[in-house]
């Protein structure tokens, strides 16, 4: 566990030699010890070719390599942080809400269209997610930004969840998301009840909600 | 029925009933779930025109199904007040989620609407079961006696319940004209027997300002 909650709008982490972290470029608040802060360009872990990918993913969140040892505090803009602790699985999360991650996670990005194919493509344009998402894999923490507070929903077989797009925050586990309509003849004249998409996620895992409606 | 899930996201078990909610409000849902908007608050065609001719614009929707629904609003603090065939006077854009069975109306509140950037009327909700109001930063429930009448700014209030009557009061004096006020010229002073909600956060007020 390297992430400790300092309080709802704080985090901090351990870092020591060989156990590395990313975090959001400027996202470092306070530290201890003899820390180096490196930006890095790729935006993230892998070579050329996943900086490439991320650039034109437009996923690329300006990232910087935190190495060395002593603790470091991380928080930005006075965003809620929610610690997300992930035991070999994948975590999928907006490039611009991630905080700070450990080392040990692969990173890489899923293009949303793989996922239900043209539907996952307007699912993501319908969402404001874009095209394509980040993932994170493996054993370790994640710190995820939201605007509010966060709940997180449990997804069990049989027991899908519905989430507002807006509010979508990230998911874990293995978990199939869809977008469904609930579009009706009072939306098409205006007298919609605001809720006519959401992401539908069944399978297994969990999803992370925000309590607003606003983007980061 | 009413969960609160932290103290920014309202858990709402739905049981085949129903629950009037602000427009786009939900963030998520297991089960089941329709949402239709209810012209007019849900309160007819009287209503309807009743809140174009005040100004107290009230989008609310009908949350039916099996199953939770959860409820927030731009992380706002949610408050739970319970009715027993009680009246609940809240600012429309303050109200989250009602019971089915609460009426909701539009009252004229006088001067105060004036003072507080409210307009000059309010929205009502009457009956019994329960309501989930919106506060900047968590709201405290203030009790007003017979004998201890409570003076409250415009701009930090937002609800009230119970019998009370309210005046609007003004500090004005010379050095208000001076540009020397203390921002505190007006207050609603509440009288009677019931609790008054306020935030710790106030509006921009014309009150406010001087």
């Amino acid at each position: 566990m390297p992430f400790r909650e300092i309080n709802s709008k704080m985090v901090e982490a351990v870092v020591s030699p060989g156990r590395k972290m990313y975090s959001q470029r400027g996202a470092m608040l306070a530290y201890r010890g003899d820390v180096s802060f490196t930006p890095n360009i790729q935006g993230g872990q892998g070579g050329l070719g996943s900086m490439i990918g991320r650039r034109v993913a437009d996923e690329a969140a300006p990232l910087m390599t935190v190495e060395g040892s002593g603790t470091v505090m991380f928080g930005h803009g006075g965003h809620h942080i929610q610690v997300i602790d992930l035991a070999g699985d994948t975590l999928c999360v907006e490039a611009d809400r991630l905080l700070a991650f450990d080392g040990t996670l692969q990173q890489g990005t899923l293009f949303l269209g793989s996922q239900g194919g043209v539907m996952g493509m307007v699912r993501g344009q319908v969402t404001g997610q874009g095209l394509f998402t980040t993932t994170l894999k493996g054993h370790g923490a994640v710190a995820v930004m939201a605007h509010g507070g966060v709940i997180e929903l449990p997804i069990t077989p049989g027991r899908p969840v519905h989430v507002d797009p807006q509010a979508y925050v990230a998911h874990h586990g293995d978990v199939a998301n869809k977008l469904s309509t609930a579009l009706g003849w009072r939306d098409m004249v205006g007298r919609g009840s605001g809720e006519a998409f959401q992401l539908e996620l069944s399978g297994n895992g969990a999803v992370y909600v925000q309590a607003s409606e606003e983007k980061l | 029925m009413f969960r609160l899930q932290g103290s920014k996201t309202l858990a709402v078990d739905l049981t085949g009933d129903a629950v009037k909610a602000k427009n786009g409000s939900m963030v998520a849902y297991d089960g089941r779930m329709a949402f239709k908007k209810m012209s007019g608050g849900g309160e007819g065609l009287r209503g309807m025109v009743t809140r174009r001719l005040t100004g107290e614009q009230m989008v609310m929707m009908e949350v039916k199904g099996q199953g939770t629904c959860y409820f927030a609003d731009r992380a706002s603090e949610i408050n739970l007040v319970s009715l027993h065939s009680d009246t609940l006077y809240v600012e429309a854009s303050n109200l989250l989620v009602t019971d089915a069975g609460l009426r909701t109306g539009t009252s004229f509140t006088g001067l105060r609407g004036g003072a507080n950037g409210n307009g000059l009327f309010t929205t009502t909700v009457e009956g019994t079961g329960r309501a989930a109001i919106l506060s900047d930063g968590s709201a405290v429930a203030l009790r007003v006696a017979p004998q201890y009448p409570l003076n409250v700014d415009p701009g930090a209030y937002i609800a009230h319940q119970g019998r009370l009557q309210q005046h609007f009061r003004s500090g004005v004096n010379f050095r208000t004209f001076m540009g020397e006020g203390s921002g505190e010229s007006f207050q609603i002073r509440f009288e009677g027997d019931g609790l008054v909600y306020v935030q710790p956060s106030e509006r921009n007020t014309l009150g406010g300002d001087v």
